[in-house]
């Protein structure tokens, strides 16, 4: 992990405000530390002291780019999860027997940042040969598997990015949400924020890490990993407005082809949660898959959260005040 | 809809499933637990009493400086020392301590962490200056003006620092957290509830009468008050309850969390000696920290036994 953050560091960071002559300034201070093997512990101290106020200029904004994620043609190959892993430099998760079908990660990790998820939906009583989709029982009557590649939803108004008090936590030049390795200071506030749970904190380290949308890879105008392993096309990469536009095509055909549950999550705001700019398209409920059926955004009761909680004091201290004006000599 | 549950056999040398994970992923949590430990419930207990006892000595005393001088000089050294302990644990919560600086990287207001965090900070700063003056003042330096200002400047963010506290465990996507709209609400009062106790122990064992005649009279009032955030933060999370706990275990809680409520008032109510206001706060502590560690914790589940392990 140490000599991917260094990597990671290494690399020209956007960065949230404040930004300017003060971190000029502090980076000509800090610069013979960074590039120079320290001096001894006083210079290293001064270093690491100072390096987290750096702030990079930003990169120009870009043209926000996305996955989208089609299930129906998910085989469960795992292909994305490899390539994922072989790219970002991720460790094994070992060899463990679930029990949950042919999942053997489980979750998205700090050290899984594509997770298949496999479904089986098959009823013992129902003969081999899936029902009409006209029936009414159909969908009990349906033998298939779900499979589908998960990952970070990279959501436009992101809880973990407004949770994130280190400001390591940004949104890229692609509008992607990115954790800078290098500042995450391991306050577990994003993991708490985030509605999908993709966001972990690595035993080796203490920071947070989840899927990057392949930044780097982006920079260097490739397609993520996942999306370029992905044998079946199940995982698109491109421009935001593409992807949707060609998702909404995919779901009509769908329509047309007899299976009218087929639907897009995450590529529209909801009333309590922003777009994702890692969309799916669902053939069931969204708990099937393990999402949230409607993911809310905490930031939504904050700040009656603030008035309650102002007003739980102030009336405390009223009470004080009052008993001692009252009762003081 | 069927799912089937029949786990896989692999053939040669069959390997058991890990225990605890559910076929399928419909009724498994969705979210992540923050890795926060037990050190949450300290921390929210610790923040209430550092930024309680400030506060209750500060208004006091900026009410009724003759009363309350003496003992407030006593309180806020103490203050700081409970603050000190908090921010350590702040600290060792921290996936990676040796950046707890990071936190002091960028100021975002609509990070809960980073407002509070921020707000302990400045607040560390005129305490620590109250704290400091008081202790010259007992040594025959008195720089009253000076003292007095560092207590006005720090009433703001000391007060901040004990209101973020809810909004952080609320705001956000934990089961349970994540409908507790009164837990600001209930840890702010309880700050200051603790805090005018503490403020009445230690006017107690200074031997402050009318300082303990005040705020006794304002204990019990408070007391009475804590139940409502109480009572509303308890209707909040009812139905995560529900699902954590037996029936039984609820109950028991409930009544130890009401007891450490009723013994409290009742030894206000009956006595005003030093050892029934020890003992009235050492219920107080044992209650709000029960709450804390029940209520604050959890999506980390609580030290009792879950249903679930039943
Ligand atoms: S899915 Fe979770 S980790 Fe990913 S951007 Fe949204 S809130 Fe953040
Ligand atoms: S753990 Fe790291 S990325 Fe997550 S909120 Fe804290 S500092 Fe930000």
């Amino acid at each position: 992990m140490a000599s991917r953050e260094q990597e990671l560091s290494a690399l020209p960071q956007a960065s949230d405000p404040p930004r300017g002559r003060l971190s000029v300034l502090l980076g000509r201070l800090i610069r013979p530390y960074l590039h120079d093997e320290p001096h001894g512990p006083l210079p290293e101290l001064l270093g690491r002291l100072i390096y987290p106020f750096l702030h990079g200029e930003p990169p120009k904004p870009q043209q926000p780019t996305g996955f989208y994620t089609d299930t129906t043609v998910c085989i469960g190959c795992k292909a994305c999860e490899v390539a994922c892993k072989q790219w970002n430099q991720l460790p094994s998760d070992g060899f463990n027997w679930s029990g949950n079908s042919y999942d053997n990660t489980n979750e998205l990790s700090a050290t899984t940042w594509r997770h298949v998820k496999f479904i089986e939906q098959f009823s013992h009583e129902s003969p081999s040969v899936p029902a009409s989709p006209d029936t009414e029982e159909s969908e009990s009557l349906l033998n298939r598997w779900l499979m589908m590649s998960d990952n970070c939803k990279h959501c436009v108004a992101a809880p973990c990015h407004q949770a994130c008090p280190t400001g390591a936590i940004i949104q890229n030049e692609f509008q992607n949400i990115y954790i800078q390795a290098d500042i995450c200071n391991g306050c577990s506030c994003c993991i708490a924020a985030c509605p999908f749970g993709v966001i972990t904190r690595s035993e080796l380290g203490g920071h947070s890490h989840k899927c990057t949308l392949c930044y780097d890879r982006q920079r260097d105008g490739l397609e993520p990993a996942c999306a370029k392993a992905c044998p079946t096309q199940s995982i698109h990469f491109g421009p935001i407005d593409e992807l949707r536009e060609q998702a909404r095509k995919r779901v009509e055909q769908l329509h047309e082809r007899g299976v009218p549950q087929a639907y897009l999550y995450g590529d529209v705001p909801g009333e309590t949660y922003s777009e994702m700019h890692s969309f799916y398209l669902l053939v069931d409920r969204p708990s099937v898959y393990g999402l949230p059926d409607a993911p809310f955004n905490p930031w939504l009761h904050m700040m009656g959260d603030y008035v309650r909680s102002v007003a739980g004091g102030l009336a405390a201290i009223a009470v004080l005040l009052v008993v001692v004006f009252l009762l003081k000599p | 809809m069927h799912t089937d549950s029949r786990p896989q056999q692999a053939s040669a040398e069959p390997l058991l499933p890990e225990r605890g994970h559910e076929v399928g992923y419909e009724n498994g949590p969705v979210t992540k637990v923050p890795g926060w430990h037990g050190l949450i419930a300290w921390d929210a207990l610790l923040n209430g009493m550092a930024t309680g006892l400030f506060l209750a000595a500060a208004v006091s005393e900026l009410a009724a400086p003759a009363v309350f001088m003496r003992v407030a000089k006593v309180a806020y050294p103490v203050a700081l020392v409970l603050l000190l302990v908090d921010l350590g644990l702040l600290v060792l919560d921290l996936g990676d301590p040796s950046r707890f600086h990071h936190m002091l990287r960028v100021f975002k207001p609509g990070s809960p962490m980073s407002l509070g965090t921020w707000c302990l900070t400045i607040f560390s700063l005129p305490l620590t200056a109250a704290a400091a003056l008081s202790l010259l003042a007992e040594l025959g330096w008195d720089f009253e003006w000076a003292r007095l200002l560092a207590v006005v400047v720090g009433l703001l963010p000391g007060f901040a620092s004990a209101a973020y506290k809810g909004v952080l465990l609320s705001t956000n996507a934990q089961p349970g957290w994540k409908d507790a709209r009164w837990l600001g609400g209930y840890l702010t009062n309880s700050a200051l509830v603790m805090g005018c106790g503490e403020f009445l122990v230690l006017s107690a064992l200074m031997g402050q009468t009318q300082a303990i005649a005040i705020l006794r009279t304002a204990f019990i009032v408070l007391l009475v008050l804590n139940v409502i955030p109480l009572g509303l933060l308890f209707a909040n999370l009812r139905p995560i309850h529900a699902q954590l706990y037996t029936r039984e275990q609820q109950w028991r809680v409930g009544a130890l969390i009401a007891a450490g409520a009723l013994i409290p008032l009742g030894l206000m109510l009956l006595k005003g000696s030093v050892l029934s206001i020890s003992v009235a706060m050492i219920f107080l502590l044992f209650e709000s920290w029960l709450v804390r560690a029940v209520y604050v914790k959890i999506p980390h589940t609580s030290p009792l036994e879950v249903r679930s392990g039943e």
